[in-house]
């Protein structure tokens, strides 16, 4: 399961982050590292981008990139 | 600490403690965007002594100096990076400097990394490699204030040990904590210190699986959060913060949207009327200027020269400060508040649909009341591909001096029917039709352009949403003038010289008896023309008051000016241009007004006026329209009674005018903002051919339906 498959309101937890392009660099260096825990704050409108919240800040990324976010079960 | 803007050194930098004789120390300031970096350079240095891009990109490049304690010291503003590996120009720029590599920039001495109190977490991602960079550093907490109203607490000194550098906490607007930083940078300086070591135990836990850049980041922030545990202490606020409270609003699917089209509507709406009065303020003054130039000089070439190109080239240019001054103040609140980053959280998906991004929502809106302001504001676009896309479609917009030619053309030739119900008229569809062309063309050619030359490896959107807080209005003010220096600065001279070239090839050859000959065979073309006429023709008036109208003064004077400019070397690139604007339904006299407002569109109807024999007008008022609207319906082609101005021919122009770059600031300034005369030419070229086609198509099409 990804972060774009996680509900509204909900908290996850990161498993792992796949790709090896900059997109997924930057994805670990804001903070989306194994382990951490990412609420999903909300979407925006027609299938924008996800609002997340990660080590006490938001941060918002689009759908695709977080479909390379792996969520631990 | 005294800021020494004049960027003097103090006279006793050789008794500094960090025994530099004279030489200034080198100060880097580091840190992620959105940090309060801006607000501690100002409490620093003050006003920056230089403010340029670096050499070869088109990032910008912030230099100040101060002196504390007697020391001279030099700040170079780094751009907002999230990392020392670099993902964008502004990230490049930011390594390069640190390293010493940027021509021009000398190799920093000390750090200074910027760390937001709110969100130290992420903040020390940054900080960490900058401290393995092995220069003296020191991190400043900013918006410790914040941090403290969140009730979130830092023991600054034990982060200093285990970072093993000075951590200094700052409230930059109050300037307190800024004194420290001075001495904590001092006294780095004087005492280097060891970079701590412990990421490579982290390294050695992560998978090895990973790349070397993606395990190197997983095991910093496992390091990370050693370093931070009983450092940093949250204490549950009693009730949700009021900012995660306005962002459920502001970023929900459909609160949120509300929100935004409400201010959208409200900041386009003020940048389009508010800045009106302040730019016929502007405009009145500049004909108050020309009026007492006029007065003071004697008749002849220098007194044109003055009002009707120097003049005429600065009043074009000044007309534009208001409308800058007012998107800039927008912008700079917006991101201030952190509203900008939400803004394009929630247009990005409409953008991303034709290969922009949510950021160049803003810059393309404001185009709609002008481009000038709308480039520049593409500066906020940090994705230099989205950038550089959004520039180059921005003029494509419909902007506020383009409705002039909309409301006129549109008045005089769309027949004012109702379409379907009474209430809607053609001309006020065939107006929003107009803009309807710009915004669909504009979306195609972003949509072709990053399909093709402009194609890559997607970009990635991974933006922050920064916390709610009050826009500083020190920074807000800077950042409007510094928008609207730069404008008068590098675009102003540059559009008055074209101005005065456009002056100069309206003005000469001047030959006193070719005009005189033109003004009679004038006359008699009209004689014959009214003889021939029936008495009930609609035209028969308008023939005989413009013969009538050589008999006066004034008249004469402007049917001489007329001429003049038709023998000028702008009658003669008209001519040559004839065969190209034909199939478009123009006549060279078209063509003439096309070339003459090169420097700016909206000099088209003054020049066709002058063109037809009215002289200096203004078709902007309803007298001078009206005038110009009987001219150019009487108006026929060279020895025939052909009409020149038909519904297709109407329409011709329009499209054309929506779709050219017919604005020379507007170009000035894509060429300052690229860094570059190849993207001004680009842009000229593909909208000039479009405007062409456009206007082809409408001609020709228009001209099979009615005929």
């Amino acid at each position: 399961m990804s972060l774009e498959q996680v509900a509204i309101g909900s908290t996850a937890r990161v498993a792992d982050v796949s790709g090896s392009d900059s997109t997924s660099l930057r994805l670990l260096e804001m903070g989306l590292t194994p382990g951490v825990n990412v609420r999903v704050v909300g979407t925006a409108p027609l299938g924008g981008p996800m609002e997340l919240e990660l080590r006490g800040y938001r941060l918002s990324i689009r759908r695709h990139e977080a479909a390379r976010v792996a969520i631990a079960k | 600490m005294t800021p020494t803007p004049d960027g003097t050194a103090s006279p006793d930098g050789s008794s500094s403690p960090a025994g530099r004789a004279g030489r200034p120390i080198v100060v880097a300031l580091l840190g992620n965007p959105n940090t309060g970096k801006s607000t501690l350079f100002s409490a620093l240095a003050g006003i920056p002594t230089r403010i340029g891009n670096y050499p070869g990109v088109t990032v910008e490049e912030k230099l100040g100096r101060f002196s504390h304690r007697g020391q001279s010291i030099e700040l170079i503003d780094l751009p907002g990076t999230y990392s020392l590996v670099p993902k964008s120009p502004d990230e490049q720029v930011a390594v390069d400097v640190l390293h010493g590599r940027l021509a021009g920039v000398p190799m920093p001495d000390c750090v200074v990394v910027v760390a937001d109190a709110t969100n130290l977490e992420r903040n020390l991602y940054l900080a960490t490699q900058a401290l393995s960079l092995g220069l003296p550093t020191v991190v400043a907490l900013t918006l410790s204030d914040v941090a403290d109203d969140k009730g979130i607490t830092i023991d600054s000194a034990e982060l200093g040990r285990r970072l093993a550098c000075p951590v200094v906490r700052v409230v930059a607007p109050t300037r307190a904590g800024i004194d420290a930083l001075g001495d904590a940078v001092l006294s780095v300086m004087q005492s280097p210190r060891q970079p701590p070591q412990g990421l490579d135990a982290h390294l050695s836990a992560v998978d090895p699986r990973h790349e070397p850049a993606a395990r190197e980041a997983i095991a910093r922030y496992a390091w990370i959060e050693q370093l931070l545990s009983g450092v940093v202490h949250r204490q549950p606020p009693a009730s949700r913060p009021l900012g995660e409270r306005i962002d459920d609003v502001l970023t929900h699917r459909l609160w949120g949207t509300l929100v935004f089209a409400a201010t959208m509507l409200a900041m386009f709406s003020s940048i389009f009327w508010l800045a009106t009065p302040l730019m016929d303020g502007i405009s009145s003054g500049m004909d108050w200027v020309s009026g007492l130039a006029e007065s003071l000089l004697p008749e002849g070439a220098i007194r044109s020269l003055v009002v009707n190109g120097v003049l005429a080239g600065v009043g074009g240019v000044v007309v534009f400060v208001p409308q800058i001054a007012m998107l800039f103040l927008f912008v700079a609140i917006l991101e201030g508040c952190g509203y900008l980053s939400r803004a394009a959280f929630l247009m990005d998906r409409l953008l991303c649909s034709v290969g922009l991004g949510g950021k160049s929502f803003i810059p393309l809106l404001s185009s709609f009341a002008c481009a000038i302001p709308g480039i520049m504001a593409a500066r906020t676009i940090e994705n230099p591909r989205d950038r550089l896309l959004t520039i180059l479609v921005a003029p494509l917009m419909s902007c506020s001096a383009r409705l002039p030619v909309y409301l006129l053309l549109c008045g005089a030739f769309v027949p004012n029917v109702a379409v379907g119900v009474s209430w809607l008229r053609l001309p006020a569809l065939v107006l929003a039709g107009m803009y309807a062309v710009g915004v669909a063309t504009a979306a195609l050619v972003a949509l072709l352009l990053s399909r093709t030359i402009f194609r890559g490896p997607p970009q990635p959107f991974v933006m922050e949403l920064p916390g709610w807080r009050w826009p500083r209005w020190e920074v807000v003010l800077e950042r409007v003038r510094e928008a609207v220096w730069s404008f008068l600065q590098n675009a102003g001279t540059l559009i008055v010289a074209v101005s005065i070239v456009v002056w100069a090839l309206s003005s000469y050859p001047h030959n006193d008896a070719v005009i005189d000959a033109d003004v009679a065979a004038h006359r008699e073309l009209l004689t014959a023309r009214l003889a021939g006429l029936k008495a009930d023709d609609p035209d028969q008036t308008d023939v005989a008051e413009e013969l009538a109208a050589l008999d006066t003064d004034d008249g004469l004077a402007a049917a001489r000016r007329g001429a003049a400019q038709r023998h000028s070397a702008l009658g003669w690139m008209g001519r040559l241009v004839e065969p190209l604007v034909k199939p478009l339904g123009w006549d060279w006299r078209l063509g003439c007004a096309a070339i003459a407002s090169f420097p700016a569109r909206e000099v088209v109807l003054g020049t066709l006026a002058v063109i037809y024999n009215l002289g200096d007008i203004d078709p902007g008022e309803e007298e001078g329209g009206t005038a110009l609207v009987r001219r150019l319906r009487a108006a026929t082609w060279d020895g025939t009674n052909r009409k020149v101005f038909t519904l297709p021919v109407a329409l011709s122009i329009m499209v054309f005018f929506a779709l050219c770059a017919q604005c020379a600031s507007t170009l000035v300034v894509i060429g300052r903002e690229t860094s570059s005369w190849l993207w001004p030419l680009v842009t000229f070229t593909y909208m000039t051919v479009l405007a062409w086609l456009g206007a082809f198509a409408t001609y020709q099409i228009g001209t099979w339906l009615g005929g």
